[in-house]
């Protein structure tokens, strides 16, 4: 303690840029969801008011859409694996863990296709065809963004770039992929379980 | 985003090596935060300019009592009126205050360039792309919707317009992501946030309600484009009708305006004790009213879509409604202890024992006018606002609406412009003409009293929010109000205040102009600033400052005397 008192105050230590960044841009990704979303709640409330079909029955199947929602839940543990593996400067099970949560990603993206194409629906069709369109091509767009931000993060730490002390931007790729995570969990809900 | 951002000790050495050229190459590659803020500041002048030359031409069209029709039918009248509405709130009070953060907020938190410089860089060319796009569509018979129907060509043409805007909105997300990142994390040593100036801190508060709310009103045009593009024609609604305007009006109607025009207060907190040469009197207080006027301007709930078509009748409108104009008379009340406390206080950081000018007198500095003058317009646009709320006055669909938009935005515009007049020395290397500036700042404060005013009163003699000529027009609107002689007195007199705002700015111009010519030297600290940005050169240098700024230890570093173990002596 004695030795400690002559000595000025530490530096601040500032929350890194890209993180604090990165959670600016997912908050206002998750937004923009909402005002769609809540669009989709509103109008699918007043349908079933007046007494209305929303969907048709049986054109939403779950089965795909809960093969989405389990690949995400996988992703979550392998993108945190990664942040993990930076941070103990492990860096053959960072490669490994972006990798994998890039092909869940590429995976994801397979999986909306078939729904989108299984269910038949038009854009024009009706209210409730037109936001199923909306809602889930909202959630592809963050989703290519989300993968993205995955591969450019691969690439830069084969390049080197990430050790323990610079493990920015595998967090904030993480903190991306995660609101991707839980934009789905919404969708898989109010969509996909409560159709 | 990932790939513009660049670590410190490359800003760094950017900094030290960045020549200073000028002209279209250093326009378009340039990651200097000072010259990307000019881009926004002269973008967002440029469309000072157009708005208020539009709104000249609509309050005349609209003081005239016979039927000459200035815009060729009453659905082009409703497009510039709709223009002159958004142009205002996402063409000119925005990026007027998003190029003021992104010149002074690094040197005021003592970084040396903003945060993500390249995405900042990228956010203003995808602004003046969003909003050519916006105002050309518009020219050729887009826009938000129209009132006679729509041919094929203007469903494309208002298509186009919801692009423009969108990617207007867009570009000011992306500006909002870098400016708050930059408060947040690159602020010096010793910078909490309760030492952050008034000014970065109202920008932090603003940008984070315009990222909360923003992209609502992106969620709202992505569904009104699509169904325009081929869904069931139920979000559109583009058959004839203002449908499109009237649900994204939540942007330039209160809550949401309010967001606009927290910069405001940023700008009378940093001024207020410039002018009073002491500390802020109400530092601590001033950075909470902050705060919750930002709380009560989120506005993306309030419209249409999520509230039904009486959403301003609802209790959480009311009550924003009641209590906005709270913060903003809080904010006045501290810079008013500020300067008037002065004399008496006894403060051993004033200049009043050596004899310095009072801080009364400094008030007739352009600063001093602009930001009192912007503060009082901003409070008659809360008090206005809170009479809107009143439920048995009825003011919703009335002038009311339109006299809040009105004082709120040029309160935002009289602060923004009272900010390059006090920061000129940092965003270009000049002062500003201080007579020129004086006349500007009067123009502009009279001619929104004016022009708010009128339409206020109008609001209670029942005229209807999209003025009379349109209510004669259109059978599908308001009846005509039955006083409409003094309505058509009251808009000769706002036609009047929009001539006075118009050469107020053309006096800008002309300011500016001259000080371009002018090779006089600048002192580094005109004004005796108390910020971080008065402590380097005018213009400053590449990366601000020459040596890093030393351990802040209150809101006012250049009052402070601190010994190099970083103490407070």
């Amino acid at each position: 303690m004695v030795a400690t008192t002559g000595l000025p105050a530490p530096e601040t230590t500032r929350p890194r840029s890209l993180l604090v960044g990165t959670m600016f841009s997912c908050a206002a990704a998750f937004m923009f969801f909402c005002g769609v979303i809540g669009v989709y709640i509103l109008k699918r409330a007043e349908a079933r008011g007046e007494g209305a079909e929303w969907f048709p029955e049986g054109a939403v199947e779950l089965g795909p859409s809960g093969f989405i929602f389990w690949t995400l839940v996988l992703s979550v543990f392998t993108v945190q694996w990664a942040v993990q593996a930076i941070n103990a400067d492990d860096r053959v099970n960072a490669y490994v863990a972006l990798a994998l949560t890039g092909l869940f990603g590429a995976a994801i993206f397979n999986q909306m296709w078939f729904i989108i194409n299984d269910t038949g629906f038009a854009l024009a069709a009706d209210n409730a065809q037109f936001l199923f369109f909306v809602v889930n091509g909202t959630f592809i767009v963050f989703l290519i963004a989300a993968v993205v931000f995955v591969a450019l993060t691969t690439v830069r730490a084969l390049a080197g770039q990430f050790g323990p002390r610079r493990a920015e931007a595998v967090s904030s790729a993480a903190v991306a992929w995660n609101t991707v995570v839980f934009m789905w969990a919404v969708v898989y809900y109010l969509i996909y379980i409560t159709k | 985003m990932t790939m513009t951002d660049s670590p410190p000790a490359a800003d760094t050495a950017l900094a030290a090596t960045s020549p200073r050229v000028v002209g279209l190459f250093d326009a378009l590659t340039t990651t200097d935060h000072k010259r990307i803020g000019r881009l926004w500041l002269r973008a967002g002048l440029l469309g000072l300019l157009a708005a208020t030359l539009v709104g000249v031409v609509l309050t005349i069209e609209n003081s005239n009592s016979s039927p000459d029709d200035v815009f060729g039918g009453v659905n082009n009248y409703f497009q510039y009126l709709s223009l002159h509405r958004f142009g205002l709130v996402l063409l000119v009070a925005a990026p007027l205050f998003v190029g003021l953060a992104t010149v002074v907020v690094p040197m005021q938190v003592g970084a040396t360039n903003i945060a993500f410089p390249r995405a900042a860089h990228g956010a203003v060319w995808l602004f003046m792309i969003g909003a050519v796009i916006t105002v050309v569509s518009v020219l050729s018979g887009g826009g938000w919707g129209a009132l006679d129907g729509v041919n094929g060509t203007e469903r494309d043409a208002i298509a186009l317009t919801l692009v423009g805007t969108g990617l207007v909105i867009v570009s000011l997300l992306a500006a909002s992501v870098c400016v708050a990142t930059t408060v947040v994390s690159l602020r010096t040593s010793g910078m909490n946030l309760m030492r952050v100036p008034l000014f970065a801190w109202s920008m932090l508060v603003a940008t984070g309600v315009w990222l909360l709310t923003l992209p609502v009103a992106l969620s709202n045009l992505v569904l009104v484009y699509f169904d325009l593009r081929g869904g069931p024609g139920t979000f559109g609604d583009a058959q004839g009708s203002d449908a499109i305007y009237s649900q994204i009006a939540w942007l330039v109607e209160q809550p949401q305006i309010y967001a606009f025009a927290i910069p405001v207060l940023g700008v009378l907190g940093t001024i207020a004790p410039v002018v009073a040469k002491r500390r802020h009197a109400q530092h601590v207080i001033a950075v909470a009213l902050i705060g919750l006027f930002g709380l009560l301007s989120v506005g993306g709930w309030s419209q249409p879509w999520f509230q039904g078509s009486n959403y301003d009748e609802k209790f959480v409108f009311i009550v924003f409604g009641l209590f906005a104009a709270v913060p903003v008379l809080g904010s006045i009340g501290a810079a008013a202890d500020t300067i008037v406390g002065r004399a008496s206080a006894g403060d051993p950081d004033s200049d009043a024992s050596a004899g310095g000018e009072s801080g009364l007198a400094g008030l007739s500095s352009v600063h001093g006018l602009g930001a009192i003058g912007a503060a009082l317009l901003l409070l008659a646009g809360t008090v206005a606002g809170l009479a809107r709320v009143i439920q048995p006055w009825d003011l919703g669909d009335r002038t009311t609406v339109t006299s809040v938009m009105n004082l709120v935005l040029f309160s935002a515009v009289a602060a923004a412009i009272a900010g390059i007049w006090f920061w000129a020395p940092k965003i270009a290397g000049h002062e500003l003409a201080v007579s020129t500036g004086r006349l500007v700042m009067l123009d502009i404060v009279a001619g929104a009293v004016l022009l708010g005013g009128a339409d206020f009163v109008s609001g209670f003699l029942e005229a209807p929010a999209f003025g009379y000529r349109v209510v004669g027009s259109s059978a599908s609107l308001m009846a005509e109000p039955s006083n409409q002689s003094l309505i058509e007195v009251l808009n000769v007199v706002g036609a009047i205040g929009a001539v006075l705002i118009a050469l107020g700015v053309l006096g800008v111009f002309a300011a500016m102009a001259k000080a371009m010519r002018s090779s006089e030297v600048v002192d580094d600290n005109p004004y005796g600033g108390q910020t971080l940005e008065w402590t380097t050169s005018s213009p400053p240098p590449p990366g601000n400052f020459s040596e890093p700024p030393g351990r802040v230890v209150s809101e006012a570093p250049l009052l402070d005397t601190v010994n190099e173990n970083g103490e407070e002596a």
